[in-house]
């Protein structure tokens, strides 16, 4: 059984960091994980995207052609993204940038106000960590409690002081959606 | 074979740069190149924490030429570069073979010809294999293809370069080395080689040494280069490594190089799935290439299809290795977007309705 997840935003979202961070929370669980980023000539305020594959057995292709999940952190993601989505997969949106449009009526929408939720917490800073909230509510394979564990594996000691934080967007956006 | 302790979730290409460094890498030289800069950004740190030697070199040409000068001393010593960047390196992988110089050389590959771009691909297998320098050499090559495996075969291939002082190249590509996935480093699984009876560390107390390539005399010559390929010869026969999966009762065996391994392994759980009965069969080491086990393959009648992100470069040698005994397809696209599992399915349900590859171009 495998399953893969497309993050997607602005660069400077966090786009990498909540895929790494999720890549961790599987490998801490003992499952088998992998991590791969666009590439290249990308900047800040660009677009950035990340593709996580999670699998019971050896992950096969790393980089696949259509995705489970696609959390999606802009409208231009949203609108990439969207066409791939496998029919019966899931778009997890954050409706603070991004327009609650149904364009396909075969997958499903969760629309949440992450930048909103991330600035009520005190910073957008934590808004790819509130996508993980949202994606651990709406997703039974991904845990929160290894998510938690997994911010603790990727702050580590050098940034230990904003692990609460982030701990707490994730209770926050789990708990909202 | 090692202490593995816990797991990482770690890039390849800071993998294999903290591999470097377990195997007791004494001095890295190199210029940045995407796909691969993270090597180099992490020795910046690594090597100077440690007392160890790190240089940015001003070319590639430099680069390599310094590994050459480090490793002639007896030390451990790599570069890393990739493709179009390796190209700068050619002549000096061939004197260092004609040397027995133990280099070793990464190279995380991108799109060729000329420039390319940043794509990861598969381009380089006959620059590896059959080299871009002058005159008759061999290259231990080691494809990884998994980030377990750059740790692993990083720490081989500065075992086998000073066990037969011969060049090695580490022959990883751009997705690979950007992509991350758990490993373990353990610590450096292999013995110290003894280099006392070589290495270049000053005459004092004993007759001076040289290392050069330059031979006047034809028949030292002709001996020379005979050693070196007898040499060649043993590690054919030692160190020639190679994977398969269920190719006992497969009728056509998927052949794929480094991170391609994956996806035909994919495939072929598919193809069975189906009621098709497909193998794997995935070689470690491109040089010396398992020509002996794909030709006893062959004689059990069974069929191949190479899957690769180039033109068909290992597709000449595995049917140089079936010598005819049966059909050999070629699955491939140019660069870029690796393969699907789904396009190698279909590609290979095509190839056994009797259609020619597929063309899986763009």
């Amino acid at each position: 059984m495998e399953t893969n997840f497309i993050f997607a935003g602005f660069g400077g979202q966090g786009i990498l960091l909540a895929g790494t961070i999720l890549a961790n929370a599987f490998m801490i669980e003992g499952k088998n994980v992998t991590w791969y980023p666009c590439y290249g000539a990308e900047m800040r305020g660009g677009t950035v995207n990340c593709e996580i594959v999670v699998s019971d057995s050896e992950v096969s292709s790393v980089h696949k052609q259509d995705t489970d999940y696609a959390i999606v952190l802009n409208q231009q993601s949203f609108d990439r993204f969207i066409t791939r989505v496998k029919a019966g997969g899931t778009i997890i949106a954050n409706s603070t940038l991004v327009a609650e449009a149904r364009p396909r009526n075969d997958i499903k929408y969760v629309f949440a106000p992450m930048t909103k939720l991330a600035n009520d917490l005190g910073t957008s800073k934590v808004t790819n960590v509130v996508s993980l909230g949202v994606l651990a509510s709406a997703c039974s394979i991904v845990s929160k409690e290894f998510l938690a564990k997994g911010i603790e594996k990727v702050l580590g000691e050098k940034k230990r002081d904003l692990i609460p934080l982030n701990l707490k967007a994730l209770d926050g956006a789990f708990a909202l959606s | 074979m090692t202490n593995r302790d816990e797991k990482v979730l770690i890039k390849g290409n800071y993998a294999i740069a903290q591999a470097a460094v377990n195997a007791g890498c004494q001095c890295y030289f190199g210029y940045p190149i995407t796909p691969q800069t993270e090597i180099g950004e992490y020795l910046s740190g690594k090597m100077q924490e440690l007392g160890r030697g790190y240089v940015c070199a001003e070319s590639e040409l430099a680069a390599i030429n310094m590994v050459m000068g480090a490793v002639a001393t007896g030390v451990k010593a790599m570069t890393s570069s990739s493709s179009c960047a390796v190209a700068l390196m050619q002549e000096a992988l061939s004197y260092a073979a004609s040397d027995e110089l133990p280099v070793v050389l990464v190279n995380v590959m991108r799109t060729g010809p000329g420039l390319g771009y940043i794509y990861p691909a598969q381009g380089d297998y006959n620059q590896a294999v059959y080299g871009g320098g002058n005159g008759d050499y061999n290259l231990i090559v080691l494809a990884p293809s998994t980030v377990q495996e750059c740790v692993d075969l990083t720490y081989r291939a500065f075992y086998l370069a000073q066990k037969y002082r011969n060049p090695v190249i580490l022959l990883a590509d751009g997705l690979l080395g950007q992509m991350m996935e758990p490993a373990s480093f353990g610590e450096y699984p292999y013995p110290e080689v003894d280099v006392s009876s070589w290495a270049l560390t000053g005459a004092k107390g004993r007759d001076a040494r040289m290392i050069y390539s330059v031979a006047t005399d034809e028949k030292k010559q002709i001996q020379h280069i005979c050693d070196l390929h007898r040499k060649f010869e043993v590690i054919a026969e030692n160190e020639t490594t190679y994977e398969e999966f269920e190719v006992d009762d497969a009728d056509i065996v998927l052949v794929a190089f480094g991170s391609m391994t994956r996806n035909i392994k994919a495939a072929m759980k598919v193809l069975r799935a189906k009621g098709i009965k497909a193998g794997c069969f995935r070689p470690v080491t491109l040089n010396p290439f398992p020509h002996k086990q794909i030709h006893a393959l062959a004689e059990k009648g069974k069929e191949f299809a190479v899957v690769e992100m180039n033109m068909g470069q290992m597709f000449k040698d595995v049917k140089y290795a079936v010598e005819g005994l049966s059909n050999v397809s070629l699955i491939n696209r140019a660069c870029g977007e690796w393969l699907s599992v789904e396009e190698i399915v279909s590609s290979v349900e095509n190839v056994l309705r009797g259609g020619k590859q597929l063309a899986a171009s763009l």
